[in-house]
C-alpha cells in the first residue's frame, strides 16, 4: 500500500505564458511540496516534456508560439504516462471536448482558484502514479481515497458525500486559507449561483467538524471570520 | 404575386383594353364608310332617274332587285329637297327587321310631281361589317393566346438565372460559405449576382472576424482575471487576523467571479445568436431536472424551500449543455425570487416546462422581464432570463411569463 503524506518527489510541468498566472501557480504548488518546473513558451515545453517525465502537466493550451493541444498529440505519440490538466480561457465547450479526446486528463477553465487546481493535481497524479491506491493521512485523520473512507484512530466515520468532498478538498489544501466562494465551487460547480450568505456552507462545515471531534481528533478546521476556512496541521 | 403573372396581368388587360377601344373605333369608321359608299350608289341612281326624265319627258321603266329597288308616287307636295336616311323594314321572307337606305326626291314629268324612292338594303353592308369584326375579333384573341404563351416562355427562361438567385440567398445564413452566383449573360443579372457574391463574401468574413474577435476579447479577459484571482488566494493565506482584509479580499473574489460569469453569459448569447449551437444530440430532460435539483438540494433545504416536482420521461432533439444551462438558470431564478420557507413547484412533460415560485414582492414587469440586464434585486447577472430566451428561440419554444396567486410562472412551450 501507498501512503502519501507530502508530495515530496512529485514533479510538475506548468506550462503558461501568462508570467504572473504562472508563477502564483508555482507558489501555490510549491508550498504543498510539489517539484515544480515551469515553460512560458511551446518550444521551451516541447523540449522539457521530451527530456523528462513528469507526474502532472499543467498545460494551457494558447501558446505565442504554438498550440498546448499539439504537446498533448506529441505526449500521446511518444506514449508518455504525464498525467495532463488543461487550463484554458477559451472555456470553449469544444475545446474541452477535444482535449479530453486527445488524452487529457482533466479541464480547468480560467479563472479558476488554485486550490481547485491543486486538488484536481493530486487526484490525476493518485490515479497514475498509485493507481488510485493512496491514503491520505492529516493529523489523525486517515482518508482513505479509494475506498472513499475516512478513519480517526481505527475508527471510520460516517460522513454524507458533500462532508467527504468537503474534507478532502480541506486536507489537500491543508494549512491554507479557503474562502467561501472556493469551497462552494468545488463542492457545488459554478453553474450554481450562490446566495450571499453561505449558511449552506457553514452547515456542512459544522457537522464536519462535529463528527471529528467526536471520533476523538482534535479539531482541526478553523473559521477565518465565517469568510473563510482552514485545515489545520502543526 | 408572382412576376410573370403581375407582368401577365398588366399586359392583358392593356391588350384586350387597347383592341377593345381599337375594334369599337374601327366599327364606327368602317361603318360610316360603307354607308357612304351606299349613299353615292343611291345618288349616282337618282342622276341616272333625273337624266332619263330630262331626256325622255317620261318615267322611266323600273326594275327592282333584291338589293335596290324604285317606288314612284304621284305627290302634291312641291319641295325639291331630296332626303337621305336609315329606316327599318320587317323581312317577310326571313322574319326579321332590316335596315335600307332611302333616298327620296321630287321629278317632275309634264308638270306632274313625283316623289321617287330609291331603296337599298343594308345586309350586305351588315353581312360585311359582321364579318370583319369576326375576323378582327378572333385575330385578337389569337394574338392575346400566342401573347400568352411567348411570353410565358420568355419570361421563365429570361428569368430563370434570377430565380435561380433568389433560391440560393432565401437560404443563405452568416455562418455558411458566401456564395458563389454563376456568372450570366444578361447585365442586370450578373450585376445582382456580383453584388450578392461581394456582399455574402463580406459578411461571411464580418461574422468570424466578430466571432474571433468575442473569443479571442473572452480569453484576453479572463487571463487577467484569472491573475486577481490567484493574487487574491495568495493574499488570504496573510489575513489571518486582519478581519477587515479578509472581507476585503473576498469583496474583490466575488467581484471577479461575478466579472467572469458575466463574460460568460455575454459569450453564450453571441454564440445563440449566431446560432453556433447545432441542435441534433438526443437528451433526457427529466434527468438534467433532476440531476440540476439535487446539486441544489443544500441551496432548498438552506432556505426552506418546498420544492415538488412533477416530471415525466421522454426523449428530445435538443443540447445537452444548453438544455442544462437552460435548466440551471430556470432553478437558479426560482430559488434566489423565492422567500425563505416559499415554494417551487415545477412540471415537466412533452408539452411544456413550467417552473413556478413563491414570489417576493407582487409580479415582474412582464414587459422587461427577458431583456438584458433586468434585474429584480440586486444579486445575477441579470443575463439569466435573457439566456433562457435565446435558448428557446434557437430551439423554437416559446417562453412565457405568468403572475398568478403571487407565483411567479414561468412556462415554456416544447410544441409552439
Amino acid at each position: 500500500m501507498w501512503y502519501f503524506v507530502k508530495n515530496i518527489g512529485l514533479k510538475l510541468l506548468i506550462v503558461e505564458d501568462e508570467i504572473s498566472l504562472k508563477q502564483s501557480m508555482i507558489e501555490f504548488l510549491s508550498a504543498s511540496s510539489y517539484l515544480c518546473e515551469s515553460s512560458s513558451n511551446y518550444q521551451d515545453a516541447l523540449e522539457k516534456i521530451e527530456l523528462y517525465d513528469y507526474d502532472c502537466i499543467i498545460l494551457d493550451i494558447m501558446l505565442p508560439d504554438g498550440s498546448g493541444l499539439n504537446l498533448l498529440k506529441n505526449l500521446k505519440q511518444n506514449n508518455k504516462t504525464d498525467g495532463i490538466i488543461i487550463i484554458s480561457a477559451k472555456g470553449e465547450l469544444d475545446d474541452k471536448i477535444i482535449g479530453l479526446e486527445m488524452g487529457a486528463d482533466d479541464y480547468l477553465a480560467k479563472p479558476f482558484h488554485l486550490s481547485e487546481l491543486a486538488v484536481r493535481v493530486a487526484a490525476i497524479i493518485r490515479r497514475k502514479s498509485f493507481q488510485g491506491k493512496s491514503h491520505l493521512i492529516i493529523g489523525s485523520i486517515s482518508i482513505d481515497i479509494q475506498g472513499k473512507r475516512v478513519t480517526v484512530a481505527d475508527k471510520e466515520l460516517d460522513l454524507t458525500q458533500k462532508e467527504y468532498q468537503l474534507l478532502l478538498y480541506l486536507a489537500i489544501n491543508k494549512n491554507r486559507v479557503l474562502s467561501k466562494n472556493a469551497i462552494a465551487q468545488h463542492l457545488w460547480g459554478d453553474d450554481m449561483d450562490f446566495p450571499d450568505n453561505f449558511d449552506f456552507i457553514y452547515a456542512h462545515i459544522k457537522n464536519l467538524r462535529k463528527k471529528i471531534v467526536a471520533a476523538g481528533s482534535e479539531d482541526c478546521i478553523r473559521s477565518i471570520y465565517g469568510e473563510g476556512y482552514k485545515l489545520q496541521i502543526a | 404575386m408572382k412576376l410573370f403573372s403581375k407582368y401577365n396581368r398588366i399586359n392583358i388587360t392593356a391588350t384586350i383594353l387597347i383592341f377593345l377601344a381599337g375594334s369599337v373605333a374601327f366599327y364606327f369608321v368602317l361603318n360610316y364608310v360603307l354607308i357612304r359608299q351606299l349613299d353615292t350608289s343611291l345618288r349616282s341612281e337618282k342622276q341616272e332617274i333625273t337624266e332619263y326624265i330630262q331626256q325622255h319627258q317620261q318615267l322611266p321603266e323600273i326594275q327592282n332587285t333584291k338589293e335596290q329597288w324604285i317606288q314612284i308616287h304621284k305627290t302634291d307636295q312641291a319641295e325639291p329637297n331630296s332626303i337621305i336616311k336609315s329606316i327599318p323594314i320587317y323581312n317577310r321572307s326571313e322574319s326579321e327587321i332590316e335596315y335600307i337606305r332611302q333616298l327620296t326626291f321630287l321629278v317632275t314629268v309634264n308638270k306632274e310631281n313625283f316623289l321617287v324612292t330609291v331603296n337599298k338594303s343594308e345586309t350586305e353592308t351588315e353581312e360585311l361589317l359582321k364579318l370583319i369584326i369576326l375576323v378582327t375579333i378572333s385575330m385578337v384573341a389569337m394574338i392575346l393566346l400566342f401573347n400568352y404563351l411567348i411570353n410565358r416562355r420568355l419570361i421563365t427562361s429570361i428569368w430563370q438565372p434570377f430565380y435561380n438567385t433568389i433560391n440560393s440567398i432565401k437560404d443563405y445564413a452568416a455562418n455558411q460559405q458566401s456564395l458563389t452566383l454563376s456568372k450570366e449573360p444578361i447585365d442586370e443579372i450578373n450585376l445582382l449576382n456580383e453584388s450578392l457574391n461581394r456582399m455574402t463574401e463580406q459578411i461571411h468574413k464580418d461574422f468570424y472576424a466578430l466571432r474571433s474577435f468575442t473569443e479571442n476579447a473572452s480569453h484576453e479577459m479572463q487571463t487577467p482575471l484569472a491573475i486577481i484571482r490567484t493574487k487574491v488566494e495568495a493574499l488570504y493565506q496573510h489575513a489571518e487576523g486582519k478581519e477587515i482584509m479578509m472581507q476585503q479580499l473576498l469583496s474583490i473574489e466575488d467581484a471577479c467571479l461575478k466579472l467572469s460569469k458575466l463574460h460568460q453569459s455575454l459569450l453564450l448569447l453571441t454564440k445563440l445568436e449566431n446560432k453556433q449551437f447545432i441542435l441534433n444530440e438526443t437528451i433526457q430532460l427529466s434527468s438534467i431536472l433532476k440531476e440540476k435539483c439535487e446539486e441544489r438540494n443544500d441551496l432548498i433545504d438552506s432556505k426552506h424551500i418546498e420544492l415538488k416536482i412533477d416530471a415525466s420521461e421522454f426523449v428530445m432533439h435538443f443540447h445537452q449543455h444548453l438544455a442544462e444551462i437552460l435548466i440551471s438558470n430556470l432553478l437558479n431564478n426560482a430559488i434566489r425570487y423565492t422567500a425563505n420557507g416559499g415554494a417551487i413547484s415545477i412540471i415537466l412533460n412533452q408539452q411544456l416546462l413550467k417552473v413556478s415560485n413563491t414570489a417576493i414582492a407582487g409580479s415582474l414587469d412582464t414587459e422587461r422581464v427577458f431583456t438584458r440586464f433586468y434585474k429584480a434585486s440586486e444579486t445575477g447577472t441579470g443575463l439569466g432570463l435573457s439566456i433562457i430566451k435565446e435558448i428557446c428561440a434557437s430551439a423554437g419554444f416559446e417562453i412565457a411569463y405568468q403572475y398568478e396567486h403571487e407565483m411567479h410562472h414561468f412556462i415554456i412551450n416544447f410544441q409552439a
